[in-house]
């Protein structure tokens, strides 16, 4: 991954994209980071921090990124925080708040503090703050999932530390609660250069097709989404169903399966249920995926579906757009941000209206051509990590005044 | 010699405010109350989005109306308003507030209406900035348009009538002012931004110049037109 520079991007985004970045940051001038999660390899956060850190250095930003140490009682913990502020009922006793709170101390003892920017990624590290005394660097709290509807006993206790913060970033304004400190909104990226999206060979293409014994003599509707009941998985056979009463086509199941999920187990048996021996469905399980695959089932979809029931903000679907594809999406979470409904893609609300949505793109070529090209540009314009860069140039700016006049950058 | 033009361009850091309308009448009110920025937020910067992506809308506002209260005069109404026709955004606040208000006289019923998602309230804190290309004549700024960024084209074609008062988009001012090529900035003055995605308005203005160039009489070639 970091061979990848930022001058790789000008073909990408355009090289005017690239230089007004350069711009930017040499007026963000002499400037220091310091990104702080709980994790160095899974998941998106670590994703994405893999790519921002070594491009803000790139830029002139120094940017430096450190993990906090835990370990499984810690990790449980936390884990069980992410699911609350997400929504999940249930209290937290007094011993795992304490323990929270001394992985905290630790953690921030361990480490230094002297960039100009300290930005914290997500619920895990948040309380390192408190143990901050005369402050004199801006911190900032990234929180990467949906806080609309926190668990309240949990955001009791939080909501004290997080408004110790300058300011926190949410993906969508659905996704953040009230706070007395300013919010700014960062979507989630991606990154179009690698394996999972950078542009593949046509015969690579096919070649992965027919690894998997998925013939494409007739068009292919595409769900890459995780065996889980809110991405509605069931619901796409069916919606596939009653579209191959109008309009011949195959559908492809891709998904992840963690090991140890039973949930999972039971929500794969009954998609099998479901597709019965219909030689035209295909569901693939992968543990884990392999990016590059993942890449070319998309490329070489002619429709691809993200039809959940509950979202956080799916960047599945970014994924989809960028490859020019026409995407139908759930009216969920962060998707109706993507697609602009008739103009970027398909907004369904029911396994009907997904029915009706997979005819109209097979059946009206130009159109689904038409929705794909402006959600390639949709993509282009914010959910690119390049704007993810710009962003935080513009956040290192925006840390240092007050007030909502138009700064003219001198 | 002729005053150089220096292409300018300006980026917005987003901000979520926790403010939301759920209906037509809260909708008036939160355009009423909040700040002078999240009014352009959701006017200037959202245009230069939608006409990306070509969406029908010239705003959020008129987006969520349409497609969130599924009021589609009101929609239309407020899509039909031209921004470049603004020169504060207060003026463009109080012609968004003359049209919600009208339609909420003439259609009390549905302006009771409530939506399928609120509007969630945004602001900005928006930054301007010099970039490093410069035109000397129409040659160069010719040969120019192609290599600035779709922030820069709609920098100068929307948004600095606000910061600078004027009747008409930098490139004309420049082009009839500095170059004294009227005819030329008036046709360019003439390019229905409503029509186009910034790219495309992008190609409007290079065609408009490259007919100019082609047919300019050579006394203008001489004053200002060619190096």
């Amino acid at each position: 991954m970091s061979e990848v520079k930022l001058m790789d991007y000008r073909e990408v985004v355009g090289p005017d994209i690239v230089e007004e970045l350069m711009i930017l940051a040499a007026h963000v001038g002499e400037r220091s980071i310091k990104m702080v999660n709980s994790t160095k390899v899974g998941g998106g956060v670590a994703e994405m921090l893999h790519r921002t850190v070594p491009l803000l250095n790139e830029l002139g930003i120094t940017t430096t990124w450190d993990v906090i140490e835990g370990d499984e009682p810690f990790f449980e913990i936390t884990k069980a925080f992410h699911n609350a502020l997400q929504g999940k009922e249930g209290e937290f006793t007094k011993k795992q708040l304490e323990t929270y709170l001394e992985y905290n101390r630790a953690n921030f003892e361990r480490m230094s503090f002297d960039e100009d920017l300290i930005v914290i990624h997500d619920p895990q590290p948040a309380a390192m703050i408190s143990f901050m005394e005369n402050r004199k660097n801006s911190w900032v709290w990234r929180c990467h999932i949906d806080m609309s509807h926190p668990n309240r006993g949990l955001w009791e206790f939080m909501r004290p530390y997080v408004e110790q913060y300058d300011a926190a970033i949410f993906s969508s304004a659905l996704f953040s609660p009230v706070l007395s400190i300013p919010q700014y909104r960062f979507f989630p990226a991606i990154d179009p250069l690698v394996d999972k999206n950078r542009d593949l060979d046509e015969n690579y293409v096919s070649s992965v097709f027919e690894k998997y014994g998925i013939p494409r003599d007739k068009p292919v509707v595409t769900q890459v989404s995780r065996y889980d009941p809110w991405k509605d998985p069931v619901g796409v056979v069916r919606a596939f169903k009653m579209a191959r009463r109008y309009t011949d086509c195959r559908l492809l199941l891709v998904g992840d399966k963690a090991a140890d999920d039973p949930e999972s187990d039971t929500i794969l048996e009954i998609v099998r249920e479901e597709a019965g021996d219909d030689p035209d469905i295909h569901i693939l399980i992968f543990s884990p995926s392999i990016a590059t695959e993942i890449n070319a089932f998309q490329r070489g979809s002619d429709v691809v579906l993200q039809k959940s029931l509950r979202e956080g903000f799916a960047l599945t679907v970014s994924e989809a757009l960028w490859k020019k594809r026409p995407v139908i999406g759930g009216a969920v979470g962060g998707i109706p941000v993507q697609i602009i409904n008739g103009h970027t893609g398909l907004l369904v609300h029911s396994v009907e209206g997904a029915s009706l949505a997979i005819r109209t793109l097979l059946g009206r070529s130009p159109y689904a051509k038409e929705l794909a090209e402006n959600g390639r540009q949709r993509v282009k314009d914010e959910f690119l990590v390049t704007k993810n860069l710009k962003r935080y140039l513009l956040l290192c700016l925006g840390l240092d005044r007050k007030g909502f006049e138009t700064t003219f950058l001198e | 010699m002729a005053k150089v033009f220096q292409f300018m361009s300006s980026a917005s850091l987003e901000m979520l405010t926790g403010r939301t309308a759920s209906n037509v009448s809260e909708l008036e009110e939160m355009i009423v109350t909040c700040s002078e920025s999240s009014v352009f937020y959701h006017t200037f910067s959202a245009l230069l989005k939608m006409r990306e992506a070509q969406a029908p809308y010239n705003s959020d506002f008129s987006a969520w109306v349409a497609e969130n209260l599924h009021a589609p005069a009101l929609a239309e109404k407020l899509t039909a308003v031209d921004f470049s026709e603004y020169r504060t955004v207060e003026d463009l606040r109080n012609r968004l507030l003359e049209i919600i208000r009208t339609y909420r006289e003439e259609q009390a019923e549905a302006s009771r209406r409530s939506c399928y998602e609120p509007f969630y309230l945004h602001d900005v804190r928006r930054f301007v900035y010099l970039t490093d290309k410069f035109a000397y004549d129409l040659a160069s700024f010719r040969e120019l348009l192609p290599t600035i960024s779709i922030y820069s084209v709609y920098f100068h074609f929307i948004e600095s009538r606000l910061s600078a008062n004027l009747d008409c988009n930098d490139f004309s001012e420049w082009i009839e002012e500095t170059l004294g090529l009227p005819d030329l900035a008036s046709r360019i003055r003439r390019i229905d931004i409503s029509v186009y995605t910034i790219e495309g308005l992008r190609q409007r203005i290079i065609d408009v110049v490259d007919d100019y160039l082609e047919k300019m009489p050579a006394e203008e070639d001489r004053n200002g037109g060619r190096a």
